[in-house]
């Protein structure tokens, strides 16, 4: 049981992740390689702030919410700079300065050695120390992410977002501001990133900068590209169908040491299969003037 | 002529563009009054494309001055312009093939509405645009097409999208750039048809088009265009006639080549 409830958590907290960079990689054909940098500076803020200064939840998640979304500052600014592959080398580049930073500013972030002891949030008199009830938080949370971005997924942004993925000028002369569009765009991604970030921060309750290499970033774009870029359900679905996938691995005979790198294989073999059958549609060819 | 159809809509001064040291455009210079339809012709690469880049303001001109409805637009950002009422139609297509048909329409009502009323799906106002652009739609034949990709449309099909996409964006100017090209020769008829209906709404229409016999039905101007520079801009049994026009596109004297 507990261990079924450790997966929820899990397929929770991915669910926040992979449909914000749904929004941003799948509907608007940004292909931003720094989503999990984003995800990593919310985590870092929750536990920086509730291990310090023993912040409750009510200051962690807007905060990680506004600390992660800030990447979108520079990630626009790439972008205003760099389109297409050259954006995902240059949202790449930024993200390896963010680990960079993580690893190597030890008076902050301790470095390597990570952060331990982030206690469970509680708020107003109900905690979530143990897994089931912080099952519940998660559920909420992730929720009322999932709600707002379908709503956001349906609505005149979306639509806009779509048009300037694939037109550019199009898009402009049905007066889109394309370049607000994809700052926004960044901003909740990015925020939605930070919020998941908190969230695993409090769940793992130990965070070093290996939870957020490119490997993470890979995943986290394995899901969206399984679940079909710009595909709400099909990102939820994807999400639940890769972070469950692995799991009946454990119930064989294998040897932790040779577990991991099998799941990492087998997600390789999926993102290169869904990769190959899908390659004229996975990115519709942007057209210009 | 009445009082309102003198104001300019448009009006080009001495527009120059280069790009990569190549001099596209050499001075540019002309007047579209409200109302009018204007045809633009011209050999291959003779710049009409470019010119219409400026007009949009995807390209910035390197001299020159851009006027819409008297206003000075020459540095305006491109959705600025298309807010004012600049509607454009692409020689490559310009419909998002990914969205639906209706999406398409949607997306263009919506583009000058005020955030406020479409902000939330289930606000009133998306519902009007919907029924709105079935309306629209049923017009040219394309409303039992609503639901599909539009990219699954006939290239004739596609082009009278884009035009009545145009039209539900609520442009006062047209530019249409070949939206004879890739269309049957049955649905050419069907786009000549959309064009008047645009006249008839007093629109203001720029027009680049290859078959001077297509355009001559409904422009009571036409500008020739080469190398960048207005050879002739006069009515269209005048530039029928004209022997510069045979020069340009069949040789002789020409500074580009090109056939018809
Ligand atoms: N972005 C650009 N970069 C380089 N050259 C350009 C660019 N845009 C236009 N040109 C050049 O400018 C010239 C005019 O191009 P333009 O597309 O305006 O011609 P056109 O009259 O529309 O021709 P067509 O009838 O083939 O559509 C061409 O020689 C083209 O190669
Ligand atoms: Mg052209």
């Amino acid at each position: 049981m507990e261990y079924l409830i450790h997966l929820a958590i899990l397929v929770g907290i991915y669910t926040i992740l992979a449909q914000s960079l749904n929004l941003c990689f799948g509907l608007g054909g940004l292909f931003n390689l720094a989503h999990v940098a984003s995800y990593a500076i919310g985590a870092y803020t929750t536990a920086l702030l509730s291990t310090e200064f023993g912040l409750s939840l009510w200051y962690t998640f807007p905060a990680s919410i506004v600390l992660g979304s800030i990447l979108a500052l520079p990630i626009a600014a790439i972008s205003s700079k760099l389109t297409q592959d050259y954006f995902a080398i240059g949202t790449l580049a930024f993200s390896f300065v963010i680990v960079a930073l993580l690893i190597n500013w030890k008076s902050l972030t301790r470095g390597v050695l990570g952060i331990p002891g982030i206690p469970r949030p509680e708020i107003l008199g109900v905690n979530f120390y143990e897994n089931s009830n912080f099952l519940i938080l998660t559920v909420l949370v992730a929720t009322a992410a999932q709600l707002i971005l379908a709503l956001l997924f349906q609505s005149r942004f979306a639509r806009g977002l779509k048009a300037q993925a694939e037109y550019e000028e199009a898009a402009l002369s049905l007066a889109r501001n394309t370049r607000r569009i994809r700052g926004i765009s960044f901003f909740i991604s990015a925020g939605y990133a930070g919020l998941a970030g908190s969230l695993f921060a409090y769940y793992i309750n130990y965070i070093d900068p290996s939870s957020f290499s490119l490997t993470e970033m890979v995943f986290v774009l394995t899901i969206v590209v399984v679940g079909k870029p710009g595909s709400f359900w099909g990102v939820l679905g994807a999400t639940f169908f890769l972070v469950l996938l692995p799991e009946p691995l454990r119930f064989l005979d294998i040897s932790p040491s040779i577990l991991g790198p099998m799941r990492q294989l087998l997600y390789a073999v999926i993102l290169y299969g869904v990769v190959f059958f899908n390659r004229y549609k996975i990115f519709p060819l942007q057209r210009v003037i | 002529m009445d009082e309102k159809r003198e104001q300019p809509a448009l009006t080009l001064q001495e527009l120059r563009f280069a790009i990569h040291h190549a001099q596209i455009l050499n001075g540019v210079t002309f007047d579209v009054s409200r109302g009018e339809t204007v045809g633009v012709i011209g050999p291959n690469g003779s710049g009409k494309t470019t010119l219409f880049n400026c007009i949009n303001g995807f390209y910035l001109p390197t001299a020159g001055k851009v006027l819409f409805q008297e206003r000075e637009i020459t540095r305006m950002p491109p959705f600025q312009r298309a807010e004012l009422g600049l509607g454009r139609v692409f020689q490559n297509f310009g419909i998002f093939r990914e969205m639906t048909v209706l999406e398409n329409m949607v997306t263009a009502l919506e583009g000058r509405q005020p955030l406020r009323t479409t902000f939330f799906p289930w606000a009133k106002q998306n519902r009007k645009n919907r029924e709105r652009a079935l309306e629209l739609l049923g017009e040219v034949q394309l409303a039992e097409k609503a639901h599909l990709k539009a990219g699954s449309l006939s290239g004739g099909q596609m082009r009278l999208l884009e035009i009545m996409r145009t039209f539900a964006f609520g442009a006062e100017l047209f530019l249409l750039d070949e939206p004879t090209a890739g269309v049957s020769p049955k649905m050419k008829e069907d786009v000549a048809e959309l064009v008047r209906k645009l006249q008839n709404e007093k629109k203001t229409i720029l027009i680049i088009e290859h078959d001077i016999r297509f355009i001559e039905k409904f422009c009571e101007r036409i500008i020739v265009l080469d190398s960048g520079r207005v050879l002739l801009d006069d009515t269209p049994e005048k530039v029928k006639e004209s022997p510069l026009l045979q020069e340009i596109y069949f040789g002789k004297r020409s500074p580009s080549s090109g056939l018809v």
